[in-house]
């Protein structure tokens, strides 16, 4: 069965050639554009892979590694962080916040690919 | 004061830029003044103020003699352009050949109006400055949104083409010369982000404890893994590792930079880096096998905007190593360079600060 994967970016630019990306690389992929609408389509979806911005409207990709991490159905989820702050501080905190990888903007979808399946691995 | 003496105490006096006067220690007559106090004091007429008794105020109609003794300091007013201003004159004693005579130097007293105001501009400035600082911040932040964009369009672009087996190799060789300039630009934007932080003066180093071969792993991770040439990065560690005190992001910035450097201008070996811990030092050395540097350019290596004369064809701004060695200097270490040209590059950082030894 294809992994699903959640991809929570406020883009459409980026997430739309990102989803054709992931689906061509036979993912099966669902979108939100902000962390609370991805924190609701989680919950219904239970994703096998989270995959989210740092810098977003409503809720920002640091506080929805919070709530993952502390949500009992949704804490075991991987999430692979974009950031396009290269700040050597930020990629430390969301790591320490339990971020599963991050990969930062702008990225060639080879390195995001190798993280994403270096987590497919760990699971297996 | 003896002629010849009074000639060489006034040479002295008129090198001084604030009002200066000597005046006699018994019965505080006025024997020198330089041209600032006459100008400020009589409106430039000497005959009013050399030779005559110290006067509480000058200009007026009755003048008043300075009550003795000589306070170690004293005001006297003066009206400038209409304005009444303050000078604060202080006094020392001055011996010349045994006599002793009072030097009093005087400051114009910043009225209160007036430091409000040069506290105001100055405060106005320092925002202006974070205002530029946070500009600069922002738009090289926002500038990677459409970056990314535009490099997830071209991944799509490549991977669509050759699904459909129609991606040939000058196809290929375009989308990669496309990415290679966007990876640049974002190099830019990188740099121009850090010389504006540094301008701000936004860059003093947070000093913490940090593990300099855990940055270098992190980065090795984050940008010089899963390469198109499948080269990768060596690190190996000697001695026994001990945290130093440095500010971790200058660091990042240190290693991101001349680790890019290795690869950047070598195509063949694999770049390495190694991190010696000595007993009082760390030496970290970067070591790549590429085209090296002239010795003509060495001298004028991390001048900002200086590029080596042999870099023909390879992207740069000229501002890495420039701030590479500010960020190493402001983390008290040293930075040097040996190099040949087309055998390769080697540059040693040393760090001697410790977390655990102070």
């Amino acid at each position: 069965m294809n992994n699903t994967i959640l991809l929570i970016e406020d883009k459409p630019g980026l997430s739309e050639a990102l989803r054709s990306l992931l689906e061509l690389h036979q993912y099966t992929v669902a979108v939100a554009s902000n962390g609370e609408e991805g924190i609701r389509t989680a919950r219904a979806l239970l994703p096998d892979l989270v995959i989210s911005d740092i810098y977003m409207p409503v809720l920002n990709g640091l506080d929805l590694l919070d709530t993952f991490r502390h949500d009992p159905v949704l804490h075991d989820i991987p999430v692979v962080m974009l950031t396009a702050r290269s700040e050597y501080d930020d990629v430390r905190m969301a790591m320490e916040k339990g971020a599963a990888g991050y990969v930062t903007k702008p990225f060639l979808f080879k390195n995001l690919h190798a993280v994403i399946q270096g987590i497919f691995e760990k699971q297996l | 004061m003896k002629p010849n003496q009074s000639i060489r105490v006034s040479h002295m006096l008129r090198g001084i830029e604030d009002p200066v006067l000597i005046i006699s220690s018994d019965k505080l007559i006025v024997l020198n003044a330089n041209r600032k106090a006459i100008d400020t004091l009589t409106n430039g007429k000497a005959s009013q103020l050399r030779g005559l008794p110290l006067q509480t105020a000058y200009g007026n109609e009755r003048p008043e003699a300075f009550p003795k003794p000589l306070p170690t300091a004293f005001m006297l007013p003066v009206s400038q352009n209409g304005d009444i201003a303050l000078i604060n004159f202080r006094v020392s004693p001055l011996k010349i050949e045994g006599k002793k005579y009072w030097l009093a130097i005087g400051r114009k007293v910043e009225q209160e109006e007036e430091l409000q105001k040069r506290l105001q501009d100055l405060e106005q400035e320092k925002s202006l400055q974070q205002m530029k600082v946070q500009f600069m911040s922002m738009t090289s932040h926002e500038f990677r949104t459409p970056l990314t964009a535009i490099s997830s369009a071209m991944d799509l672009l490549e991977a669509r083409l050759e699904l459909d087996g129609q991606l040939s190799s000058f196809h290929r060789l375009q989308l990669r010369k496309m990415a290679d300039e966007i990876f640049q630009l974002n190099s830019m934007l990188d740099e121009v982000l850090t010389l504006s932080r540094m301008a701000g003066n936004n860059w003093e180093p947070d000093r913490r404890p940090v593990a300099p071969e855990q940055i270098i792993e992190a980065l090795r991770y984050q940008y010089f893994s899963q390469r198109k040439d499948e080269r990768s990065l060596l690190l190996s560690v000697e001695g026994e590792p001990r945290p130093v005190l440095a500010d971790r992001d200058q660091l990042a910035k240190v290693f991101t930079n001349l680790i890019s450097n290795a690869f950047k201008y070598s195509t063949q070996k694999n770049p390495s880096v190694k991190l010696l811990y000595k007993k009082k030092k760390l030496v970290i050395t970067f070591r790549d096998h590429g085209i090296g540097i002239p010795e003509s350019d060495l001298p004028h290596l991390f001048t900002s905007f200086y590029r080596g004369s042999n870099v023909d064809g390879i992207e740069g701004t000229g501002l890495g190593l420039s701030i590479v060695k500010t960020f190493v200097e402001s983390n008290r270490g040293t930075i040097s360079v040996s190099s040949g040209v087309n055998e390769g590059t080697t540059f040693t950082l040393v760090f001697e600060d410790f977390a655990d030894a102070i």
